[in-house]
């Protein structure tokens, strides 16, 4: 097997400075075909940077990216026509519809065969196709968007926060998009800031922070590895329980909900709170005991929280 | 370049054009209105005639001529008023820029300079005005030539001096004639600077331009592309202009290979010298600013409305450094004098200007994120 078709994306040591802003500090990893890779991070965490450059949008300081096989600074016109980008915000004409828009990128692409129609089903804008586009609401400008990315069947697509902005309905629509994408064996490079997107869609994430990637595994393998404790949650509407748990040796807190939440670092752990309430004689309402999940995974490497951008717009859904 | 990729650029954009109303009200309804507000302002302009208030305060047979003389000159609309009103007043309550009182004694005074050739029998008409009004100047000086010609008809010789008038035109045009060249013009100007302006600013700042950079689309097929629309539509807003002007006002106007040279050369021009501002400033409001501050004075300043010449000296000076000026000037060359060395002197002019701004144009214009 040939390394293009092992890896087809190769970064070594990217990068990328603005004046004295560094936005991306020396860098690397591979993505290999077929995989669905996340980038994770804040805003300004250098993401888009990163991707652009992949993207060839951008170039890069200095440092080496690969893109199936080809340098990215030297091979742009050769790899458009392989790759798909969503940009972050997707935007397109104005007054121009969902079909139209499908058929003028196609055109760019000199895809006379493109099946506009098959990808109009695929981002479910069936119902869409004589809309124009500053008709759409944020989530369909969204699908739209992956559907254009698509015009030339590429071999990568690159999503940049492809659900940024977008209110819960409409993100959950874009996913399902996206795992269809993922079933169909696509190679898809996705940055994101939100955990629950990077732990349904991905196959490996990487938490990027201040322009430094801190941790790259798989998202199962990133909550097991660097979170070694559980967290027991207590439903409890008797006061007592608070000051028991406490009085055992944990440190219980409240959460938004008034449930009580403890970090143990053991099964055994459990039992003793339990008892200890037990025999306090106070009382709780139900329980539950899990592994940390990714969000936790990154506040803890990073010591930043990702901020949720505000809801998109609501328009013709 | 792909021709496939700048026809499909073109469908998107000429598109975007007949579906964005506001649109096509400013680039083709608008100029029309200009040209039926204006022409319809000026139709009569060279054959106009003046208000004009009269007083007779001799009343006699003589003086009752004298108004009729005033009144068959074809200058003058005549309104009199009665011998008992003071003028001065009327005029004030009345908003009259200019009162001719005859006074008493004129009938007498005349027959002693006709019938005794008395030299010292003269009259003095009091002329009433307001010097606040540009029009009252003019009325003044029509009435002074009606005067002229009654004084040299009274002293009874034939005038010493004549002249002989020779039209350096073939025939004597109108206002509308003069107004139409300078209407395309502008229109053109104006369509291809915003139409620059806001196809690279808008689409760079909403992102549209970065996802175009990921597609096979070159700067060329992108430059190619924009330079077909604004011509289509300079094409189209000068074939209207013109239907409503031979249409509504019949003008005379020659219509040669001079005027595509010309809207050639303007769209060039516009295109080039928007390009080049939106790459200047940092977002499509500052971008917009800046092509409106080059627009306004061109509009103004470059003889689109009234001729250069009615301008102060340094305005005239600052006209001639106006790429607009030489568009405006070489259109009435060919268009309205038939004059093709003149034509050709502008539009040698104008072609400099049009490459240098365009390839500085292309050479700022870029589809790709900052390479650095």
């Amino acid at each position: 097997m040939t390394r293009e078709a092992q890896h087809v994306i190769e970064v070594e040591n990217l990068t990328k400075r603005y004046g004295d802003l560094l936005a991306v500090n020396d860098i690397s990893f591979t993505v290999s075909r077929g995989e669905v890779f996340a980038f994770l991070g804040a805003n300004g965490a250098g993401k888009t940077t990163t991707v652009e450059i992949i993207e060839t949008i951008r170039t890069p300081t200095s440092g080496k990216v690969r893109l199936l096989g080809m340098d990215v600074t030297k091979k742009k016109r050769d790899l458009v026509h392989r790759i798909g980008v969503l940009p972050q915000g997707f935007n397109s004409f104005d007054r121009i519809t969902v079909r139209e828009t499908l058929q003028y990128y196609s055109r760019l692409f000199c895809r006379r065969n493109a099946d506009v129609d098959g990808l109009i089903a695929m981002a479910d804008l069936k119902d869409k196709t004589q809309e124009q586009f500053m008709n759409l609401s944020g989530g369909l400008k969204q699908r739209l968007g992956i559907a254009v990315a698509l015009v030339n069947d590429p071999e990568v697509v690159f999503l940049d926060e492809p659900t940024t902005g977008l209110d819960p309905r409409a993100r959950r629509g874009v996913w399902k998009v996206l795992l269809g994408l993922k079933n169909k064996g696509k190679t898809i490079f996705l940055t994101t800031h939100y955990m629950e997107e990077a732990e349904s869609l991905a196959d490996r994430v990487a938490i990027i922070s201040k322009g430094k990637i801190v941790a790259i595994d798989s998202p199962g393998n990133l909550t097991e590895n660097n979170a070694n404790y559980m967290v027991l949650t207590l439903q409890s509407v008797d006061e007592r329980t608070f000051g028991i748990i406490r009085e055992v040796g944990f440190e219980p807190v409240h959460d938004n909900h008034r449930n009580i939440k403890v970090r143990v670092e053991r099964s055994d752990d459990v039992r003793k709170i339990l008892n200890a309430i037990q025999a306090g004689g106070a009382t709780f309402i139900g329980l539950d005991v899990r592994k940390p999940n990714l969000e936790e995974v990154f506040l803890r490497l990073t010591g930043e929280a990702l901020h949720e951008e505000p809801a998109g717009e609501s328009g013709t859904e | 370049m792909n021709p496939r990729v700048v026809i499909a650029n073109l469908v998107v954009s000429i598109k975007s054009f007949y579906r964005e109303k506001t649109a096509v009200f400013f680039r083709i309804a608008f100029p029309v209105l200009l040209i039926l507000v204006f022409g319809t302002i000026f139709m009569d302009k060279d054959n106009m005639s003046f208000d004009l208030c009269v007083q007779d305060l001799d009343g006699t047979k003589a003086s009752e001529q004298l108004v009729e003389t005033i009144e068959h000159s074809g200058r003058f609309k005549l309104t009199t008023i009665a011998p008992t009103i003071n003028a001065t007043q009327y005029a004030k309550d009345h908003k009259t820029n200019l009162l001719i009182s005859i006074p008493e004694g004129f009938e007498k005074s005349m027959m002693q300079r006709l019938t005794l050739d008395d030299p010292d029998a003269s009259v003095t008409f009091t002329v009433v005005y307001d010097p606040s009004s540009n029009a009252a100047s003019t009325k003044m000086q029509a009435l002074d030539l009606v005067i002229a010609a009654m004084n040299q008809e009274i002293s009874g010789k034939p005038p010493f001096i004549r002249s002989v008038k020779t039209s350096i035109l073939a025939h004597k045009y109108r206002f509308i004639e003069f107004f139409v060249p300078g209407i395309i013009a502008m229109t053109v100007m104006t369509s291809s600077l915003f139409g620059a302006v806001n196809v690279n600013a808008e689409l760079r700042q909403k992102g549209v331009i970065r996802k175009l950079s990921t597609t096979p689309i070159t700067r060329t097929d992108w430059i190619l592309s924009n330079i077909l629309y604004q011509f289509i539509l300079a094409v189209l807003s000068t074939i209207v202009i013109l239907l409503v002007s031979y249409a509504v006002f019949n003008v005379s106007l020659q219509i040669n290979a001079w005027l595509s040279i010309f809207v050639v050369l303007d769209v060039f021009a516009f295109v080039g010298l928007g390009m080049i501002l939106t790459r200047v400033a940092n977002d499509a409001e500052s971008a917009a600013a800046a092509a409106n501050a080059f627009m306004f004075p061109m509009m103004f300043l470059s003889g689109t409305f009234f001729p250069v010449e009615m301008m102060p000296g340094f305005l005239q000076k600052l006209a001639r450094i106006l790429p607009l000026y030489y568009v405006n000037e070489g259109l009435r060359a060919s268009m309205v004098s038939s004059d093709n060395l003149a034509a050709l002197k502008y539009a040698a002019v104008i072609g400099i200007f049009a490459a240098v701004v365009f390839v500085l144009g292309i050479m700022t214009t870029t589809l790709s994120e900052n390479a650095t």
